[in-house]
C-alpha cells in the first residue's frame, strides 16, 4: 500500500503549500498591493507619454478609465478578502507578476523567469556539497562510533561543537579573504568566468568557480552529520541483535557494515536530507556572499533593489521547494523503513 | 514533585554533568562572557559604542582602517600606535590688547610608519585666530594653519592637520625632491611631516625618528574669549585591540558591545520558544483525542516554514527592532522540542503516579504542570542551550542583509559593514575574523554545555 500512503502524503504537502502561501498572501498583502499600484501608475505615465494628439481633459479621462481598467484587471476594486484570496491562487498557479526592476538573463520582467532561473544553481550547488558532505559524515561517524569514546571520536565531538554556532556565510568570507584574495588558488565568486568558455572547458570552470563555496559547506556541514551518524549508530550497536550476531563470530566489519548500517541508514538518510533542507533554509544568504546566482543570491539582489515582486515570488518558490523536499523525504522513509507504509502513520 | 526532590534531583544532575568535560568548559566559557558583560565598561575604551555606533563625530580622532596594534611585534616596519597628549608647556604674553597663548605639545615619534592625523583639539568662547606648526628633530620647523576658528564651551573644536596642512606639505617636500607629477591631493600630509628632508620624501620617505613639537598659538583678541581642555590626539596607523573599521570605528568596542545583544538575543529566543514548545508538546500527549490532531497540524504547518527565507521577507517588509525580531523568531523556534516532548509526554501520561492523581480528583492543569513539565525540564534546559546559538546566527544572517536593527550594534551588523565596505578584498581580516569568532564562540559555549546535557539525558549516547 505504498502508493496509497504515498498520495495521500502528497496532497497533505499541496494543502500545507495552499495554507502557507494563503497566509503569506494575507501578510504581505498590503506592501504587494502597494507595488502594483505603482507599477499601474507607471504604466499609465507611460502611455500618456506616446498620445500627444489629445487635449487635456481627454487625457485626464483616458487616465481615470485606464486605471478603472487595470484596477479590475488586477481586481484592486475588490474587497480586501477577496483580493488575498485572488493573490494565493495567483501564486499556487505561478502566475507571480511582473518584477519592478530586476531581469532575467533573457530581459524578461516575469517574476517566474527570474526566480525559475535561479532555482538550478542553489540545487547544484546545494546537491553537491551536501553528497560529499553526507559520505564522508558517514564514514567518520562509523569510525567515530567504532571506537567510541576514543581520541578520534572525542577529538571530532570537539570539531563539531565548535563549528555547532558557526555562520556558514563568515566560514565563507574568511574563505574568501583567504583563498581568493590571499593566495589566489579560487576565484572569488560567480557561476563561471567571463567571458564563460565553450564545451568540456566550461564544465570545468564551473566546477573551479564551484570548488570554495562547496569546500567551505562541507566543511562546516560534515562534522554535524559525522556526529549524527555517530548518535544512531552507537544506539544501534547497544541493540540485542548485534550482541547476537557478534556471538555467532560474525566477523566486525561486517556486523558494521552489514547489520548496523542497514537499521541506522533510514534515520541517517532522512536525517541528512533534513539537514540539506535546513541548510537550505538556513544557509540561503551564503549564496551572496559568493555572488553564486542562485536563489539566495535573489534575496540579496532583490533587497538591495527593493524590488517586492521578486522578493514574494522568490519567497513562494523556496516555500513550495521547501515542502516538496519533506515530502520527498517522507516518501523515501517510508520505502527504507517497511513499518511507515503499512496501514499509514499511527 | 516538591522542591527537596527537585533539589535533590539537581545536584545528582550537577553531579552526573561535572563528569562530562566539555560540558564544564562550556560553563567556564559561559562565565567569562558574563563577566564581559558586567566589566564591560571597564574593558572597553570606547563605551558609548552601543548607542553611537553610527554616530561619525564620536569615532573621528580614530584612525580609518588600522589594524591591532599588537601586529607590531610581528614586523618589523613598526607603525604609529595612536595617542593622546594632554602634557603641554603653556605660555602666555600680552600685547596690546591681544593676549597670545602659546600652547607646545611634545609627540615622541619612535615608529617607522608615520600616524595617520595629528588633530588638535580645545573648547572655549569666542573667536580666536590659531597658528599651528611643528618643530621637527632636524630643526626644521614647518607652518601648518593659521585660521579663526569658532570655539563653542560644549563642542570640541578641532584642527586636522592631515587635511589641512596638505598645502603646507607640498612646499615643504619641494624644497628637497622633485614634485614633478605629484598630485597635491595624492600627498599623505603626516608621511612628509614625520620623514627626512631629503629626495624622495613624496614617493619613498625614511622616517625621521625623535622629538616633534607641536606649536599652536592662539590670538585672543577680545577679554572674554578664553580657551580651556587643549589636547591633541595622535590617530596611528596600528589602534587598539581590534583596530578600527573604514569609518574609524573601534572593533573591539564593537565586539564587546554585541556580546550583551547576542545573549539576550539567544537566551531570551530559547527560553520562550523552548517553555511555548514543551508546553504544547506536554498539552497535546496529555489531551489526546481531535485536539491532539489539530494540534499536531498547526504544528506542521510551522514545521514546513522554510524559516530564514520567511523572516528575510518579514524583516524587509515590517523593519522590525530587536524585541519584535526575537518575538518573530520565538514564533519559528517553538515548534523544535515539540516532537520530541509529545512522545516523551505519552509515556509520561500512562505512568500509574499520573493516574492515581487522576483518581484523587486532580484537576488537568494540575497534573499537566504539576506532574509531567517537571519531568521535562533537564530535557527542556539541554533543548535550550542547543537553541541559543541558531537563534544568534538568524539574527547575524537578518543584519547581514541590512535589515537589522540601526539603533544598536550586533555582529552581523559589524560584519554587514564589514561585507559591504570590501574587507574582504583588501584583507582587512580584523575587521572580519573578531566578530564571527565571537558567533562561533558564543555558540561553542553554549554547544558544549547543550551537548552535556543531552548526554546525560540520553544514557545511550554514552560510551561503552
Amino acid at each position: 500500500m505504498y502508493w496509497k500512503y504515498a498520495i495521500k502524503r502528497v496532497l497533505y504537502g499541496l494543502l500545507m503549500y495552499a495554507i502557507l502561501i494563503f497566509i503569506f498572501s494575507a501578510l504581505f498583502n498590503t506592501v504587494m498591493e502597494q507595488t502594483l499600484r505603482a507599477q499601474i501608475e507607471e504604466q499609465i505615465r507611460g502611455e500618456t507619454m506616446r498620445m500627444t494628439s489629445l487635449n487635456e481633459s481627454q487625457l485626464e479621462n483616458y487616465v481615470i478609465n485606464r486605471r478603472n481598467d487595470l484596477y479590475s484587471l488586477y481586481r484592486l476594486n475588490k474587497p480586501v478578502a477577496e483580493r488575498i484570496m485572488w493573490r494565493t491562487w495567483d501564486t499556487l498557479t505561478l502566475n507571480l507578476g511582473n518584477s519592478t526592476i530586476i531581469r532575467s538573463s533573457k530581459g524578461s520582467r516575469s517574476v517566474w523567469d527570474v526566480v525559475s532561473e535561479a532555482v538550478p544553481k542553489t540545487l547544484l550547488l546545494f546537491s553537491v556539497a551536501m553528497l560529499i558532505d553526507i559520505v564522508l559524515g558517514l564514514l567518520l561517524g562509523l569510525k567515530k562510533a567504532q571506537k567510541a569514546g576514543g581520541f578520534l571520536d572525542k577529538s571530532t565531538s570537539v570539531g563539531t561543537m565548535v563549528v555547532f554556532g558557526m555562520p556558514s556565510w563568515w566560514l565563507g568570507m574568511i574563505m574568501i579573504m583567504f583563498f581568493a584574495y590571499g593566495v589566489k588558488i579560487f576565484p572569488s565568486g560567480g557561476l563561471h568566468s567571463t567571458p564563460p568558455p565553450e564545451g568540456i572547458s566550461y564544465f570545468f570552470d564551473l566546477l573551479y568557480h564551484l570548488a570554495l563555496p562547496v569546500l567551505t559547506l562541507v566543511v562546516i556541514g560534515f562534522w554535524g552529520r559525522a556526529f549524527l551518524t555517530r548518535n544512531i549508530v552507537l544506539g544501534v550497536l547497544q541493540d540485542d541483535y548485534i550482541m547476537a550476531a557478534r556471538a555467532r563470530g560474525i566477523p566486525e566489519r561486517k556486523v558494521l557494515y552489514g547489520h548496523t548500517m542497514r537499521t541506522s541508514a533510514p534515520p541517517i538518510v532522512t536525517m541528512s536530507l533534513l539537514a540539506l533542507l535546513a541548510s537550505v533554509g538556513g544557509n540561503i544568504v551564503y549564496e551572496g556572499i559568493f555572488s553564486w546566482p542562485g536563489m539566495g543570491n535573489l534575496y540579496w539582489i532583490a533587497l538591495q533593489q527593493n524590488d517586492v515582486p521578486v522578493l514574494m515570488g522568490n519567497l513562494a518558490i523556496t516555500t513550495g521547494l521547501y515542502i516538496c523536499g519533506l515530502v520527498i523525504l517522507d516518501l523515501i522513509y517510508g520505502l527504507l523503513d517497511p513499518r511507515i507504509k503499512v496501514g499509514g502513520r499511527q | 514533585m516538591t522542591v527537596s526532590d527537585f533539589r535533590r534531583s539537581a545536584s545528582e544532575f550537577w553531579r552526573e554533568f561535572r563528569k562530562v568535560r566539555s560540558g564544564v568548559f562550556g560553563l567556564i566559557f559561559l562565565a567569562i562572557f558574563i563577566c564581559i558583560l558586567i566589566f564591560e565598561p571597564l574593558i572597553v575604551p570606547y563605551p558609548e559604542a552601543n548607542e553611537k555606533w553610527r554616530d561619525i563625530t564620536y569615532w573621528q580622532d580614530l584612525p580609518s582602517s588600522a589594524p591591532p596594534s599588537w601586529i607590531n611585534l610581528f614586523t618589523s616596519k613598526k607603525r604609529a600606535v595612536s595617542e593622546s597628549i594632554e602634557e603641554y608647556a603653556f605660555s602666555e604674553t600680552l600685547a596690546g590688547a591681544m593676549r597670545i597663548q602659546e600652547y607646545v605639545f611634545e609627540y615622541d615619534y619612535s615608529a617607522s610608519v608615520a600616524p595617520s592625523d595629528v588633530v588638535f583639539h580645545a573648547s572655549g568662547v569666542g573667536k580666536p585666530t590659531v597658528v599651528i606648526s611643528i618643530q621637527r628633530p632636524d630643526g626644521l620647523s614647518i607652518d601648518l594653519y593659521r585660521k579663526q576658528l569658532e570655539m563653542s564651551p560644549t563642542q570640541d573644536a578641532r584642527v586636522s592637520i592631515d587635511r589641512s596642512a596638505q598645502t603646507a606639505a607640498m612646499n615643504f617636500g619641494k624644497k628637497y625632491s622633485p614634485s614633478e607629477g605629484v598630485q597635491l591631493q595624492t600627498i599623505k600630509t603626516t608621511d612628509v611631516l614625520f620623514s627626512e628632508a631629503k629626495q624622495g620624501i613624496f614617493r619613498s620617505p625614511s622616517p625621521l625618528v625623535g622629538i616633534y613639537k607641536l606649536k599652536v598659538t592662539l590670538l585672543l583678541q577680545k577679554a572674554e574669549e578664553k580657551i580651556e581642555d587643549a589636547f591633541v590626539t595622535v590617530a596611528g596607523r596600528v589602534h587598539g585591540i581590534l583596530g578600527t573599521d573604514n569609518s574609524k570605528r573601534d572593533i573591539w568596542s564593537g565586539v564587546i558591545a554585541g556580546v550583551k545583544w547576542a545573549m539576550l538575543i539567544g537566551l531570551l529566543t530559547a527560553l520562550v520558544s523552548v517553555s511555548i514548545g514543551v508546553v504544547y508538546g506536554v498539552i497535546s500527549a496529555y489531551v489526546g483525542g481531535w485536539k491532539d490532531s489539530l494540534m499536531q497540524r498547526i504544528f506542521e504547518i510551522f514545521i514546513s516554514v522554510p524559516m530564514l527565507p520567511v523572516l528575510i521577507v518579514m524583516s524587509a517588509v515590517f523593519k522590525p527592532n530587536i524585541w519584535v525580531m526575537i518575538g518573530i523568531m520565538c514564533i519559528f523556534y517553538w515548534v523544535g522540542p515539540v516532537k520530541t516532548v509529545r512522545s516523551m509526554g505519552l509515556q509520561i501520561k500512562e505512568e500509574t503516579y499520573i493516574e492515581a492523581s487522576r483518581a484523587l480528583g486532580a484537576s488537568n492543569t494540575r497534573i499537566i504542570f504539576k506532574h509531567m513539565v517537571p519531568l521535562l525540564i533537564p530535557y527542556a534546559f539541554a533543548s535550550m542551550a542547543l537553541n541559543v546559538p541558531g537563534a544568534i546566527v538568524v539574527e547575524a544572517t537578518i543584519s547581514l542583509l541590512g535589515l537589522g536593527d540601526a539603533t544598536i550594534v550586533t555582529w552581523g551588523q559589524i560584519l554587514q559593514a564589514a561585507n559591504s565596505g570590501g574587507a574582504m578584498l583588501s584583507g582587512m581580516w580584523w575587521w572580519v575574523v573578531p566578530p564571527g569568532m565571537a558567533i562561533a564562540f558564543m555558540g561553542m559555549t553554549f554547544a558544549f554545555v547543550g551537548f552535556a546535557m543531552d548526554k546525560i539525558l540520553n544514557p545511550k549516547l554514552k560510551t561503552r
